[in-house]
């Protein structure tokens, strides 16, 4: 019997199992795979959009609706968490301010609002007058760096300055012979001095004009490569998080994984849960698809924070049914039929669908608590889509801090 | 404006525009096809996919079902890479008749299509997902076959003719002066210039919209019926032979493996406008649950893209109006001298891909008739000459391909396996296409994560190459990923629920696609 079990692996899971496991509390955290952060851009969003861009993260969610997710923790909740996160880390990992938007080239050439970020791109916070020298990688298809700078030279700063960006290439192959490395694997060659010595050797070569070296963001899979970079090159550089697998989300996820462990949380990746027993109206244990058959798993308090929709843990049967998968819990709706459209830039209300809960992040069915000690967190809750207001992570370290302190305080 | 000159103008790039334009051109005649979008973007390239046997037609429509026989081996021998042998089967589930089967091979016998009964056990053992309820199996020659690959290469066979092909030319106007067809009027969308070309015979393969062009002509409506029908694709083949109902033709009735996926359908419902063909929910579910049916357990597997067609059928008055898939399949050559009194102009209606040749023959034939001569139809004896040479396509070959070229090539669509030289190749040999464009020759983000990895990287290579700039290309992406949702969001269910939140993220998330500066105008072509 543990004190609390928590489901998930992504930032909300990690974060409420971490501050959990410091508050003294026997935790296990179970999840079917490694969690959602390799999967995102490595920096941590409070509110991009609203959907004008926003610069001011905390004013912009003092002022959210009264079904969002943030309505019920407020601007200091999320302020505090948010920088729990920040100096936890360290600023190797993570820095900038809560209360004020970076905006940062994506590999589009957009730019992305976001809170914090990790030190290695930051340099490419765009302000009116900068220049980028874009510099892609033969090897690396994911970063296209004419298109990338053809958008930034045509874009506007925040500022409502202008911008400027050149294209050029390096050819250098982190193995000999391929052609056709993802992102980690040319990451992990970038963690050897020697090959990024003669890396910053070639994009110094390349590289056109610009105030910044825009590069790839696969600067090596620990963090600190890139410092060491910028001075071989001899000119600001800032990376560009790619498509999955994503180098800097995976160092937010190793450097967190690495905490809870130490932390002593028991971890079971790769185990699904796939369904729970109850006394009464609480949940007594989950049952895990463990190797050799289920498991049951005891707690006397549980946090969920499996994901949303892209993880499965809400889901749409062929009928239209929406369901959560684990607990039942009740949405916001429960049948898909009109709330997906023709309109692909229009908003698609299906993936606001979630679940939603009372001030302690309990689910709730109508006014009433489903299970008094089941906390949820992160992107499971109703609100939003996430990746257009880009405020996913911001809510899952929020709403994962509300439940670990709920516990603590033996909310009841 | 520019000025061109043909013994003929053949309208629509479809199968039947394609197969029209080759035969014209083997036959001696100097011929432009004009197309008003892409190359078999119409019907031809919303089907499912299947080169019929004939077995479909034994019972219900004989004389097509004989066509189908003859054509089905003929375009096997002389466009073998667009084609994939992959046998058929009719299986009697649970509920159909079992007195069908032997009207079934009667008619098969008296039409002569090869079919053959087959023990239920060795079905079973053929397509293990078969409903282990089946009563009868009958072996048929289905086979499957890509209608872009066919178009293509019906249409490179004519350029090597002398052919002219101008897509993105929709026809303005036709001219008409002193009972006889003078020139047809066309626009170039991509350059914004007109284009004249002066002629003496149209022969009108527009299919379901063949009706306005003839509109075009200012002549009295030609009675086409558009008759939709819906495909629904699913991202693996849960069978490797085509599977019909053995029942007389209904919907649903067909599922057929091609390429990487299967494709069920279909339904047909009357339509007024084929531009604007619906995917209704309710026909979703009736195609899930007649491969339920088929295949047990259908509605778990993970359905990846809808799409609608429409049949281009000339109203028959020997059936109801109302009742578009009892119409003769039988292709209709309209001859608007005997009907209007306009002679140079020539429409068809009807038929169906597997015999898009046979009514190229038709209508080549009719034009001859006209011109009072008689050139012989050599369609049927020439290969066409593809790229990957004369062999069936396998499913596999371009699993085959990546091995070879793995280590100095990159993949940029991991779920069809297309290389990046696969793509620059056609980029710049089509350098005004666009994604889609491109996607129908190489599947280009057809697989599972329908574009969710490659659409992105596909726009950036046209970038570096030079072909496109960063403006464009982004109004390109815009436009592919609109176009690709057409497809997704009736269907968006099970597991490519999962894989559209992914999706979401990466473009609206990481890529924040939709704050990229703003185009003045949407790119649309």
């Amino acid at each position: 019997m543990r004190d609390v079990v928590v489901i998930g692996a992504g930032l909300a899971g990690l974060t409420a199992a971490l501050r959990l496991a410091r508050a003294g509390r026997s935790v296990t955290l179970v999840a079917r795979g490694v969690g959602g952060l390799s999967l995102a851009q490595g920096t941590i969003d409070i509110l991009g959009y609203t959907p004008e861009r926003v610069l001011r993260p905390l004013d912009a969610v003092a002022a959210v609706p009264p079904e969002h997710p943030y309505a019920g923790l407020g601007p200091d909740a999320v302020a505090a968490a948010v920088t729990w996160l920040r100096d936890e880390l360290g600023s190797e990992l993570l820095v900038g301010d809560p209360a004020v938007n970076l905006h940062l080239p994506t590999a589009l050439g957009a730019l992305r609002p976001t809170a914090l970020a990790q030190p290695s791109m930051v340099a490419a916070d765009a302000r009116g007058g900068l220049t980028y020298a874009v510099v892609g990688v033969r090897q690396l298809k994911d970063f296209p760096a004419d298109l990338v700078a053809g958008n930034l030279a045509r874009s506007t700063a925040p500022d409502g300055g202008p911008l400027g960006a050149t294209a050029a290439w390096v050819d250098l192959p982190a193995r000999p012979g391929e052609a056709d490395p993802s992102g980690l694997t040319y990451a992990r060659s970038l963690d050897d001095a020697a090959f990024a010595d003669r890396f910053a050797v070639a994009v110094r070569d390349a590289a056109g004009a610009g105030d910044v070296v825009l590069l790839p963001g696969v600067l090596g899979v620990r963090p600190g490569a890139g410092r060491r970079l910028a001075e071989l090159i001899g000119r600001p550089v800032a990376e560009v998080p790619l498509l999955p697998p994503s180098v800097p989300g995976l160092r937010l996820a190793d450097a967190l994984r690495a905490r809870v462990a130490a932390a002593g949380v028991r971890i079971l990746l790769g185990s699904a849960v796939t369904g729970f027993t109850a006394d009464g109206d609480r949940v007594a244990t989950v049952t895990v698809a463990a190797a050799g058959g289920p498991r049951a798993l005891a707690a006397s308090d549980f946090v969920y924070a499996p994901g949303g929709f892209e993880s499965g843990a809400l889901a749409v049967d062929s009928r239209g049914a929406i369901a959560e998968t684990v607990f039942g819990l009740p949405l916001t709706a429960a049948d898909a039929a009109g709330l997906v459209g023709p309109r692909y830039w229009a908003p698609h209300p299906l993936f606001e669908v979630g679940v939603r809960t009372d001030a302690a992040g309990r689910p709730v069915a109508g006014d009433k608590v489903v299970h008094p000690n089941l906390y949820v967190a992160g992107g499971i809750l109703a609100g939003p889509e996430p990746w257009r207001e880009k405020s996913g992570d911001g809510i899952a370290v929020a709403t994962a801090v509300r439940a670990a302190a709920m516990i603590e305080g033996g909310a009841r | 404006m520019r000025r061109l000159a043909a013994d003929v103008v053949v309208v629509g790039g479809g199968s039947t525009g394609a197969g029209v334009v080759r035969d014209a051109a083997m036959r001696g005649y100097t011929a432009v096809l004009v197309d008003r979008s892409d190359l078999a973007q119409g019907t031809t390239g919303r089907f499912h996919g299947l080169l019929h046997s004939g077995g479909r037609y034994v019972v219900s429509d004989p004389g097509s079902a004989t066509e189908c026989a003859r054509e089905n081996a003929v375009l096997s021998r002389i466009q073998a890479p667009a084609i994939e042998r992959t046998g058929g089967l009719f299986v009697s589930v649970p509920g159909d008749d079992p007195g069908y089967g032997d009207r079934f091979l009667a008619g098969a016998a008296a039409t002569g299509v090869p079919a053959r009964e087959i023990p239920v056990a060795e079905a079973l053992r053929r397509e293990p997902r078969l409903n282990r309820g089946i009563s009868r199996a009958i072996e048929v020659e289905d086979a499957s076959v890509d209608g872009w690959q066919l178009v293509w290469g019906a249409v490179n066979s004519a350029r090597a003719y002398g052919a002219k092909v101008l897509t993105y030319h929709p026809v303005t106007r036709i001219d008409i002066a002193d009972g006889r067809v003078r020139a047809v009027h066309c626009h170039d969308q991509r350059r914004d210039e007109e284009v004249v070309i002066e002629c003496a015979f149209v022969l009108n393969c527009a299919g379901p919209w063949a009706g306005r062009i003839t509109d075009l002509a200012g002549l009295p409506p030609v009675p086409v019926i558009p008759g939709r029908g819906i495909m629904i694709a699913l991202n693996h083949r849960v069978v490797n032979t085509v599977v019909n109902r053995l029942i007389y033709p209904t919907d649903g009735d067909i599922l057929v493996p091609v390429h990487t996926v299967s494709v069920i359908g279909t339904t047909d419902v009357k339509e007024s406008d084929p531009d604007h063909l619906p995917i209704p929910a309710a026909e979703v579910q009736q195609m899930l649950d007649a491969g339920e049916r088929l295949i047990p357990g259908f509605r778990r597997a993970r359905a990846v893209h809808a799409w609608a067609g429409s049949r281009p059928l000339i109203r028959d008055d020997r059936v109801a109006a109302d009742d578009t898939r009892h119409m003769s399949r039988g292709m209709a050559v309209v001859d608007h001298l005997t009907r209007d009194g306009v002679a140079g102009l020539l429409t068809i209606g009807g038929g169906k891909l597997t015999t898009y040749r046979l009514m190229a023959e038709h209508i080549v034939d009719a034009m001859g008739d006209q011109r009072g001569e008689r050139r012989p139809c050599r369609t049927a004896d020439e290969e066409i000459p593809y790229a990957e040479g004369s062999r069936h396509y396998v499913v596999t070959h371009r699993l085959a391909d990546r091995e070879a070229d793995r280590l100095d090539d990159q993949i940029v669509c991991e779920c069809e396996l297309m290389s990046r030289r696969m793509f620059t190749d056609l980029l710049h040999r089509e350098p005004l296409a666009t994604l889609d464009d491109l996607r129908r020759q190489l599947r280009l983000g057809m697989g599972p994560c329908q574009g969710g990895f490659c659409a992105g990287r596909a726009a950036g290579i046209a970038v570096t190459e030079r072909v496109v700039d960063a403006e464009r290309a982004t109004g390109l992406l815009r436009l592919f990923l609109k176009n690709r949702w057409i497809g997704l969001w009736p269907i968006l269910y099970g597991a490519q629920v999962r894989q559209t939140a992914l999706d979401h993220w990466l473009y609206a998330g990481t890529l924040d696609i939709e704050h990229l500066p703003t185009p003045d105008q949407e790119v649309v072509r």
